[in-house]
């Protein structure tokens, strides 16, 4: 099916039926799923030779597993005989995964190693054909992502610019992050709203968050002093917002406030403030404050609280989140309680935050089963036509505001590359393409067009 | 056979004890539940945070799919995945909240029934003290056509005050049924 004509980028339209059809839920799982980078697991994850936990690319389970020789694998958690799932704990530890319909048993690194009578009754076992359907694998910094198509770019081309960004989440400190726990749920909504928003959309904290934001302010020493300074600093930002989006040609988004994220928790506070010269020193200081909220086409988003989850899809009316609590390895025990809490309390299933944006989900979701409501297209015009390359210290096409819908531009342009099933070569060649060109153009120009719909126009 | 390094909530053995509380204590425990269940359908959740002990925790650990030889590990252990972690304070915040009338998950507000049963209780060693267990249900319906439903059991440890309903709550476990939560949210409580 084509959607090109669903999704117009350069104009900033997008039609709700990208969310609604079941033809195009089906063909995301065979453009978008199968030929993607998916977030798989983190080294911390598996720190003992057998422990395994299942994933999901797309619909597809997924066991990732620690080897005896300390690397990582991953297969399609599929038996090959008649299909069943040959592994059904969520983690734990193995020294082989048995079948239990036949007995069909794997090691693992996926191959088989035992059929029951399997010499009396089959006439050759080949190992390529009989093993479990491996994953390519790639690991970045301890994130180990999947794919299944071996024509996809190697991991870091298709990170791209993004890595810098990524970065100011996963590598702000010596050691990197550990794996504190997760939470899964359902919500009855598209996978790509939980895309979109973190790759895009900072603009709907102040409205949709205010009763979190409003009751999570410290309260004042007394009953005549204000606040702490401090919390209304965090809150001014959302009063009057600056800051910037990225967008990557491969899709991903990040957004930040130019006063970084706000948070209202005064110990994980203080110690970003400690720690930001040091952040600086690492990474450079525009890189200190740049975690705001981003994903990773397709559905890898992660917030700068340490929240870090796969979006998977069920269906174009479901997804279903799998959200890990993530805690810099070099933190002091008590940040890291804040963190743990902190987070447990925003962003899992009875966060504060996290339950006003699974409604706004659920909402559109169940409008857009009226013709009226997918046949006007949706509205993503903020900061068009204002992107620019390797400004101000920043790699890549942002635009200058926290507030823009640059990032879900570039995602659903993307989205529509992959969706045209066009092989992967021929891709990165029409995005090199692409940029070159923008890239002349605002040479050319000089200076980014003044107006947010100059290019539109 | 690995050694079991967590006891599993399920399988304490005071847990599964004979009741061993009098009948009229047994039945004020059991007043104490519904009338905390009334509470919390009725949106009274000034009224429901009075019942909590100044000292109490609330919590709810993460469970997950393990195999029948790790079922031991299938919640997660305190400090680590949590649905609730709460001390007064911060339950407290979590009912302002669905008083600011912007508390988007819950406008228009839903509407519960906690249903409330297989209440236990044994004596501890504290006189004025009870470890209660009690199985509940919350059907909750909301907006035009939603529903859902959340089961579980609670552990509870109460304590005689002088309070309202005669109890306070000092510690509550929740332990939802469900691993993978097949609800939109947990917006209120359990």
């Amino acid at each position: 099916m084509d959607v090109s004509h669903l999704i117009d980028p350069d104009r900033g339209l997008i039609r709700g039926e990208i969310f609604h059809s079941q033809a195009i839920y089906e063909q995301e799982l065979e453009q978008i799923f199968a030929r993607s980078w998916i977030f798989l697991a983190h080294d911390k994850m598996l720190p003992q030779p057998g422990d395994f936990i299942q994933n999901y690319i797309g619909e597809d389970p997924v066991l990732v597993v620690r080897q005896p020789d300390g690397s990582v694998r991953a297969f399609l958690n599929q038996c090959r005989h008649r299909g069943m799932r040959i592994c059904r704990a969520d983690r734990g530890n193995a020294r082989n995964f048995m079948c239990s319909f036949h007995g069909w048993n794997y090691g693992l690194d996926g191959d088989v190693i035992n059929i029951p009578h399997g010499e009396a009754i089959y006439d050759a076992v080949e190992r390529a054909e009989f093993r479990a359907t491996p994953v390519r694998l790639a690991n970045y910094k301890g994130f180990i992502f999947g794919t299944w198509d071996a024509a996809a770019p190697a991991f870091e081309d298709y990170l791209g610019d993004f890595a810098w960004y990524f970065d100011a989440y996963i590598d702000r400190y010596e050691g990197g992050l550990e794996v504190v726990g997760m939470h899964k749920w359902v919500l009855p909504a598209n996978w790509k709203f939980n895309a979109e928003q973190p790759a895009s959309d900072m603009y709907h904290g102040e409205v949709s968050h205010a009763s979190a934001f409003q009751v999570m302010v410290p309260p004042p020493k007394d009953a005549h002093s204000p606040p702490p300074d401090w919390a209304m600093r965090q809150l001014g930002q959302l009063s009057n917002p600056s800051g910037f989006q990225f967008a990557s040609p491969y899709g991903h988004g990040n957004g930040w406030f130019a006063g970084g994220m706000p948070t209202m928790n005064e110990t994980i506070y203080r110690w970003q403030e400690a720690t930001a010269a040091q952040v600086a020193a690492r990474l450079g200081p525009e890189r200190v404050l740049s975690a705001g909220h981003a994903n990773i086409f397709p559905n890898f988003m992660m917030l700068s609280n340490y929240t870090f989850r796969v979006t998977h899809p069920r269906g174009p009316n479901e997804m279903e989140i799998w959200a890990w609590s993530m805690a810099p390895v070099a933190a002091p025990a008590e940040v890291k309680e804040a963190i743990r809490l902190d987070l447990l309390r925003t962003f899992s299933p009875a966060g504060m935050f996290e339950q006003d944006d699974a409604v706004n989900w659920e909402e559109e979701q169940r409008i857009l089963r009226g013709h009226m409501a997918r046949k006007a297209p949706l509205i993503y015009k903020q900061m068009l036509g204002r992107a620019r390359y390797d400004a101000d210290g920043l790699p890549g096409r942002t635009v200058p505001h926290v507030y823009a819908e640059e990032g879900a531009r570039g995602m659903y342009r993307h989205y529509m590359d992959m969706m045209s099933g066009a092989p992967w070569p021929d891709l990165t060649r029409r995005k090199q393409q692409r940029e070159d060109a923008e890239r002349r153009a605002l040479a050319a120009q000089g200076q980014p067009p003044a107006k947010p719909d100059a290019a539109a126009a | 056979m690995n050694e079991p390094n967590v006891v599993h909530l399920f399988q304490r053995e005071d847990h599964l004890a004979p009741v061993n509380v009098p009948m009229q204590t047994a039945y004020e425990i059991e007043q104490f539940l519904y009338a905390e269940a009334e509470l919390l359908d009725a949106w009274k959740f000034r009224d429901w945070l009075a019942l909590m002990a100044p000292d109490v925790h609330y919590w709810a650990p993460v469970r997950e799919n393990r195999l029948a030889r790790e079922m031991e590990r299938e919640m997660y252990p305190p400090g680590t995945a949590a649905h609730f972690d709460e001390n007064l304070h911060m339950l407290g915040e979590r009912v302002n909240r669905l008083y600011t009338n912007m508390a988007w998950s819950e406008a228009p507000p839903s509407r519960t029934r906690h249903l409330v049963s297989n209440v236990r209780a044994h004596t501890t060693g504290q006189a004025d003290e009870f470890d209660v267990q009690s199985s509940f249900h919350v059907y909750r319906t909301s907006s035009e056509r939603h529903q859902d439903s959340v089961i579980g059991k609670r552990f509870d440890r109460l304590r005689r005050a002088n309070a309202p309903y005669g109890f306070q709550i000092v510690n509550r476990t929740v332990v939802f049924d469900m691993a993978t939560l097949l609800v939109k949210n947990l917006s209120l409580f359990y």
